[in-house]
């Protein structure tokens, strides 16, 4: 099965796969944030911190027990997603600037805590070795992103997931509808930072070499980027969000030192002509049964606008 | 509906400077792409960064290649072949540096790479080059767990952990020196590295660690740490970090009045360090793998060609570095007789001797360079002049 899996992946040109590999992980942490930013309404600038604790988590798993891998990345997510609870209990309870200042702040924290421990190297980083799996990383990665993208459509279509449009439309009218909007927000504070670390696991073990100071601020920002750039709350966007963010730096690479100002600039235009990203109040479905000539289900439309009165409801996040 | 005009018109001046960016590129890809086709190139990839916080390193490392490449190139090249430099920047991030490295092996089809500066993206690219079976020295990284990654990694750089015994024992024997002070920047991990190189290398030689002080880069206030080495006296202050913290620390020093000197790496080798410290950073330390004065013939040779091609500049570690990683190839190359990676690895492998403009370069069993001499810089009135060159003991 392995070998057989090695063959196909030897068949596309490394470098294309490295760039699809990247894309891969950047869309497995935009869905990530997209729970927590996009479909709760709650700012986060920390993101990246979820990703550095599921990076040196997983590197260790597999260092000191040789753990096989896929238990290694869920193990990985749990532990990501308990620290997350842990601080989530205290912090979630502020909103906007504040809690995005809260969380850029437990960002910090965590970097200086990985360059002081014994266990992570310090800041001279831990080199991590191959994952304890005979699929190749490729398969890995994009195998856990169809499953994050299943997993956050379910999310998104159920109760949970109305809850949390709720929480996002307005707190206390959803407060008011019986909603213990404290445990919504930690839990999916909790699912966002299970699927970073899982793609932190990842990224550690493609790159083979990580680095606390990797996940800075900037980190954040990129991801962040993502999600804003294809639409908040929206899941097709944030896979095309993180498709076009990761691939671009390479893909512009032919115009040399004018592809950041390109980069930028596309940035820029992108938020003065869609504010609301790319595919912000866009139903993906309902696009596509359109080109297939037929008109969305009725319940569809329904959601869509109660989707964007909440949205225009909480205009300034 | 005139916002939709706006939108087209900003849209398509996005589109236009594209073109405009894309054209300025193609002009000069058909130059570069029609020996490829002759099969009478060895190309050499750069990886490193062109753009960004470490471009400092980066461009003078793809300066010093390309100008090996010329004089190859001036002497009929290599093995009847014309050396070809294939240039990527990577920003001194690690996810592009590997994307770099296999758009470098993959796409460009290279057979060795010379980068990158930085320790951090070489270990990403290793592993890389590893498997594709390409040759990679990297001109800069000096941290540990680099040509670990396998027979085809190899690097030119002086390391701390050869220069540090070196400078030991001249700090012993020729200036006497008995107590010294460490200061780790433990956000650093250049920094962390080195100091534990000179913790190891300090044992048995007679020099005793009194004070094991640390500090962040970015910090500004040293006055706790400096309060503490005060106390204890000693006659130099290690410090492994960088130059602004190293002036600033040193400013701090002359005001409690402390008298040691200060003596670092070539992370305090800047003019910044000068110009933040001014007096306080007179006689300050920074031990080096380069150094224009008193220079070797095949240096003197290079630093002439240096001046002339960029209006009287002199050359500086990096340039001298990455000159040598693509001569050094090179020499690889025509000992072995052929431009398979897989064949002048081991060439490469047993360098020895090799009278390099950064030094004389002998590749050793673990294929960890050793090179001589290691050049004392020390502030003197305003600048960085050459102490001493301490010879590093080849085996």
């Amino acid at each position: 099965m392995g070998d057989f899996l090695q063959q196909i992946v030897g068949y596309i040109n490394p470098y294309y796969l490295q760039i699809l590999v990247n894309i891969g992980i950047g869309i497995i942490l935009a869905l990530g944030l997209n729970v927590i930013t996009g479909l709760t309404g709650q700012l986060s600038l920390g993101h990246a911190a979820f990703m550095s604790i599921g990076a040196f988590t997983s590197a260790l798993l597999t260092i000191k027990l040789g753990m096989p891998f896929g238990i290694n990345l869920i193990l990985t997510g749990f532990i990501t997603a308990a620290v997350a609870a842990l601080i989530g209990l205290p912090i979630l309870r502020l909103t906007g600037d504040y809690l995005a200042i809260c969380t850029l702040g437990f960002a910090e924290i965590v970097k200086v805590v990985f360059l002081n421990l014994d266990i992570t190297n310090r800041a001279l980083g831990l080199t991590v070795p191959a994952a304890a799996t005979s699929i190749p990383m490729p398969i890995v990665v994009w195998g856990v992103v169809l499953l994050t993208i299943i997993c956050v459509t379910f999310i998104h279509n159920s109760r949970f997931g109305r809850a949390l449009m709720a929480v996002r439309g307005d707190e206390i009218a959803a407060e008011a509808m019986g909603i213990n909007v404290t445990l919504y927000k930690v839990q999916s504070f909790a699912l966002g930072a299970f699927i970073a670390g899982v793609g932190g696991g990842l990224y550690a073990h493609f790159m083979g070499y990580i680095n606390p100071s990797d996940f800075g601020f900037l980190k954040s920002v990129d991801i962040l980027s993502m999600v804003v750039l294809g639409g908040l709350g929206s899941i097709t966007g944030s896979v095309i969000g993180a498709t076009i963010l990761s691939a671009a730096p390479e893909f512009l690479r032919f115009m040399a030192s004018y592809r950041m100002l390109v980069y930028g600039g596309l940035l820029v235009c992108m938020m003065i002509f869609r504010p609301n990203g790319l595919m912000g109040n866009v139903s993906f479905t309902g696009l596509v049964l359109r080109a297939l000539g037929r008109k969305p289900h009725l319940k569809k439309i329904m959601e869509q606008k109660i989707s964007e009165t909440s949205r225009s409801g909480n205009g300034d996040t | 509906m005139n916002f939709k005009n706006s939108t087209a018109l900003i849209l398509s001046a996005v589109l236009a400077l594209s073109v405009v960016a894309g054209c300025k590129k193609k002009e000069e890809a058909p130059k570069a792409e029609a020996p490829k086709a002759a099969g009478d190139t060895i190309k050499i990839g750069f990886l490193g960064a062109l753009t960004g916080d470490v471009a400092m390193f980066g461009k003078p490392t793809l300066e010093g290649m390309k100008m090996a490449a010329e004089d190859l190139n001036a002497a009929g090249g290599v093995l009847g072949k014309k050396i070809e430099i294939v240039e990527a920047d990577n920003r001194g991030d690690k996810q592009e540096g590997a994307s770099v490295t296999q758009k470098l092996i993959s796409r460009d089809n290279v057979i060795a790479i010379v980068g990158d500066p930085t320790t951090g993206i070489t270990k990403v690219a290793a592993p890389i080059a590893q498997k594709a079976g390409v040759l990679l020295i990297s001109a800069g990284a000096t941290g540990p767990g680099v040509v670990e990654n396998g027979d085809f990694i190899f690097r030119n750089t002086l390391l701390d952990s050869v220069a540090i015994p070196a400078c030991i024992d001249y700090f012993a024997n020729e200036l006497k020196y008995k107590k010294v002070a460490i200061i780790t920047s433990d956000n650093n991990d250049y920094s962390v590295g080195f100091s534990q190189t000179f913790r190891d290398a300090a044992k048995g030689k007679g020099i005793e660690i009194v004070a094991d002080e640390k500090v962040k880069d970015g910090d500004k206030d040293f006055s706790g740490q400096v309060t503490n080495i005060k106390a204890k006296k000693p006659d130099v202050i290690f410090f492994s970090g960088y130059y602004t913290e190293g002036a600033l620390i040193m400013k701090e020093a002359r005001k409690q009045g402390v008298k040691a000197n200060m003596f670092g790496g070539d992370g305090l080798f800047s003019p910044e360090f000068i110009k933040l410290g001014g007096t306080a950073a007179e006689g300050s330390m920074s031990a080096l793998g380069f150094a224009p004065e008193q220079a070797s013939p095949e240096t003197a040779k290079f630093i002439e060609a240096f001046k002339k091609k960029f209006n009287g500049a002199l050359p500086g570690l990096f340039d001298a570095q990455g000159y040598d990683g693509v001569m050094m190839i090179a020499d690889a190359i025509k000992r072995a007789n052929s431009t398979d990676p897989k064949v002048f690895k081991t060439a490469m492998a047993s360098t020895k001797n090799f009278l390099g403009v950064s030094g004389t370069i002998t590749i050793r069993a673990n294929r960890e360079p050793i090179k001589t001499p290691l050049c004392l810089l020390a502030v003197k009135d305003g600048k960085f002049v050459l102490k001493a060159k301490v010879p590093v003991k080849m085996d």
